[in-house]
């Protein structure tokens, strides 16, 4: 901090304090910066500036018709905390994303090691896959595992049936909210693992060699080399994958509505699908918007852990 | 260090595609445009009707434009309230009779002049009361339809069945015949009865006497935990075990039963008259079905009569929002003319008003919904009632019972005090 002092001081002795060039530079990176700031005020703080607004007032189907609300101060989240299932969902959402981001870290990594030791044909061939994976849209996406899991006409039926895993035939997914949440959870990782994958595997390439050899010359077995060298060097693309994967899978929206034909029975609610029901269903839209601020109150909870990893690994030289 | 670096870009790149997501269309509105929201059904059904329309309206308008979009009943109500949140609302809209008096009662939709528009002074009742609240016309009455069994004569005749049932026992007897003969396809269903149906189990409830909620001194209370009701539910439940392979978690649109059944997979399947001919569309069903189908109403548990059947319809209403409400209103009448409701009638519908009761009389293909319409039953007449419907909650509880996840009485008792505290909201 003193030499940063210092060093200010002699470049004031040095020049006019006020001249042209130096204001230019002084405004520039604000100039550069105020396009994005002006995007992100627009799109992003306006409307969560209306929706915090929302949360505190009667916003019912009348009052839409009028644009106005009525205050009513923090009555829809009292009313929220004290609902037995919005907890429930809470728990729900919580694991659900648990799961998923586990599933997708830890199957990610894994494809992205065995890219490494495959030969480029197959490694081209399967990059094209992952990178056709991550390119379907959600929606399409979303459908085409519906047909697949389909109760009368689905394929995935049909295979199990043909390979004696039992008699699949009618067998409907969806009837156990377990077996529900695993066809989802498996789509929801099917669709996130190309995008883990590929980004550990340009890390792995700025592994350096002599390190990983060193490591084997001293007898360490590939596991430890994982753990000692690999990880320790990737730790920021981990950290940032995991919080993006965090934000992304507790967020989840689509791969529900979808598959269950925009009527997802209870059992099936997130914390998403919940605040979108009470919204615009039931009409209950201060409600539905105090579920949507706790989303992100919880959100800015988990994640600030990781911002901090972040912000430290960044620091770290 | 490099992987900091790519972190880096990552990071940026994604929240670069989650600005760009964020932007949404906006419909142009144009002030010599009339756009109209129709459902899905009209465009299955009746499109020349709608061709109709447009044309003599534009004869008496020439240059205004009318611009129909078709809309889907899982969707089309939180598409009209954002619509209506950003002043883009339609001028004309379509809404099933037991969704209007939540619409009605927010002041959504401008007042009708019954004398502007055809066969007024004789629309069928149950239309018009859907239409007005507090003494006020708020839309105009579209169609009305009732359900009834279709099926498939050559299986029924294969099996053995001389004549349609004409009571619940017989029925389930007809059906098990139905499965003895073709059941081994593991596909085949004598009743197809999708789990989410609520229209179909209601009417079982209604048929054993029971009723989803009853009103005491200005409060609601769910009723399904009434024995009449239980009772309702329960045979529900058992005619479905033995007769239907229909999944159990979806509704009576995903699929349209007609769709497996124009397949052959389906002897029978209670629809809406307009899934009849929609069966033999040669775009999505089987023209070659035409003359092995036939349709009977429901029989009821007492010999004789019939199960009461959802007394369904749409209406047709002008929001208030609307900048175009002259014309909106003339396009309504244009819509709702003998020789328009005459085309709905041959696409399986009941006309909206009484004295074009000898359409459906006439038509083999409307004359048994007509006749099932005899024993009907509505949903309770309250501004939250279609937050029952789109809350799910009377699916939700015939999937519980017909999966099996919950015992009919713990089902009905927890449907029946979520209807209770919906259905007294506010008041």
């Amino acid at each position: 901090m003193a030499a940063v002092e210092s060093e200010l001081a002699v470049s004031s002795r040095r020049r006019p304090r006020w001249s042209r060039h130096r204001i230019a530079r002084g405004v520039a990176p604000y100039a550069l910066l105020a396009p994005a700031t002006i995007a992100i005020g627009a799109v992003l703080a306006y409307p969560l500036y209306l929706l915090v607004r929302l949360s505190f007032e009667r916003y019912g189907l009348f009052e839409l018709i009028r644009h106005k609300g009525v205050w009513i101060g923090a009555a829809n989240y009292t009313r929220i905390l004290h609902d037995g299932q919005f907890w429930h969902v809470v728990l729900r959402t919580l694991a659900f994303t648990a799961v998923n981001v586990s599933l997708t870290m830890v199957l990610g990594t894994a494809i992205a090691l065995l890219l490494v030791q495959l030969n480029s044909f197959m490694r081209m061939l399967l990059t094209a896959g992952l990178v056709f994976v991550w390119a379907t849209p959600v929606v399409v996406a979303v459908d085409i595992w519906r047909w697949m899991v389909d109760s009368e006409f689905g394929v995935a039926n049909w295979t199990l049936t043909k390979l004696h895993f039992g008699n699949f035939t009618h067998h409907d997914w969806f009837v156990n909210p377990w077996s529900g949440f695993a066809v989802i959870t498996a789509l929801v990782v099917w669709g996130a693992i190309p995008f883990v994958t590929i980004t550990v595997f340009a890390g792995l390439s700025q592994v350096p060699d002599e390190l990983l050899e060193a490591a084997r010359i001293d007898g360490a077995r590939p596991f430890a080399v994982f753990r000692e060298i690999t990880l320790p060097l990737l730790k920021p693309i981990f950290v940032i994958l995991a919080s993006l994967s965090i934000i992304w899978d507790f967020q989840v929206f689509n791969q529900v509505w979808i598959m269950l034909d925009q009527r997802p029975s209870s059992d099936y609610f997130l914390m998403s699908i919940y605040s979108f029901f009470e919204s615009f269903r039931i009409s209950e839209y201060g409600l539905g918007s105090a579920i949507a601020v706790v989303m992100v109150l919880i959100m800015l909870v988990v994640t600030s852990f990781y911002v901090r990893q972040m912000v430290k690994a960044g620091e770290v030289r | 260090m490099k992987a900091r670096v790519i972190a880096a870009v990552l990071l940026a790149a994604v929240l670069a595609a989650a600005a760009t997501t964020a932007s949404g269309s906006v419909a142009k509105h144009n002030a010599t445009t009339v756009t109209v929201w129709l459902q899905d059904d009209a465009k299955n059904g009746w499109a020349d009707a709608v061709a109709a329309a447009t044309r003599s309206f534009q004869a008496k308008h020439p240059g205004v434009n009318v611009d129909v979009q078709y809309q889907q009943w899982t969707t089309h109500l939180t598409k009209f309230d954002a619509a209506l949140a950003g002043n883009n609302a339609p001028d004309v809209i379509e809404l099933g009779n037991s969704e209007t008096a939540k619409y009605m009662a927010a002041g959504a939709f401008a007042p009708i002049k019954a004398k502007a528009y055809p066969n007024s002074s004789k629309w069928l009742a149950g239309l018009k009361s859907s239409c007005t609240y507090n003494g006020k016309l708020l839309c105009v009455p579209y169609y009305a339809g009732a359900r009834a069994v279709i099926y498939r004569m050559d299986y029924y005749r294969q099996a053995g069945i001389r004549s349609t049932p004409r009571s619940l026992n017989q029925f389930v007897a007809d059906g098990k015949k139905l499965m003895k003969k073709f059941g081994k396809d593991g596909n085949f269903s004598a009743f197809y009865y999708p789990g989410k149906n609520w229209y179909a189990t209601m009417g079982f409830v209604y048929d054993y006497g029971g009723q989803i909620a009853v009103k005491k001194n200005g409060k609601w209370k769910g009723a399904l935990t009434s024995p009449q009701a239980i009772k309702g539910l329960t045979a529900a439940k058992s005619v479905m075990k033995a007769l239907s392979r229909a999944p159990r978690t979806t509704d009576e649109a995903h699929p349209y039963p007609s769709i497996p059944f124009a397949k052959g997979k389906v002897a029978s399947f209670v629809g809406n008259g307009w899934e009849w001919p929609y069966t033999l569309d040669p775009k999505v069903g089987n023209p070659g079905l035409a003359n092995v189908m036939n349709a009977y109403p429901m029989p009821s548990h007492v010999k004789g009569r019939y199960m009461p059947t959802f007394l369904g319809g749409s209406d047709l209403a002008i929001p208030a929002t609307s900048g175009n409400k002259t014309l909106a209103a003339d396009w309504i009448a244009a819509y709702t003319s003998t020789a328009n409701e005459k085309k709905m009638s041959d696409a399986g519908n009941i006309p909206n008003a009484s004295n074009l009761a000898a359409l459906a009389a006439g038509n083999p293909k409307v004359s048994p919904f007509a006749r099932a319409a005899k024993y009907n039953w509505f949903v309770p007449i309250s501004p939250n009632w279609s937050n029952v419907e789109s809350g799910n909650v009377l699916q939700e509880m015939c999937q519980a019972i017909f999966t099996g996840r919950k015992s009919v009485r713990a089902a009905a008792t927890s449907a029946s005090n979520t209807i209770t505290r919906i259905l007294n909201t506010g008041s």
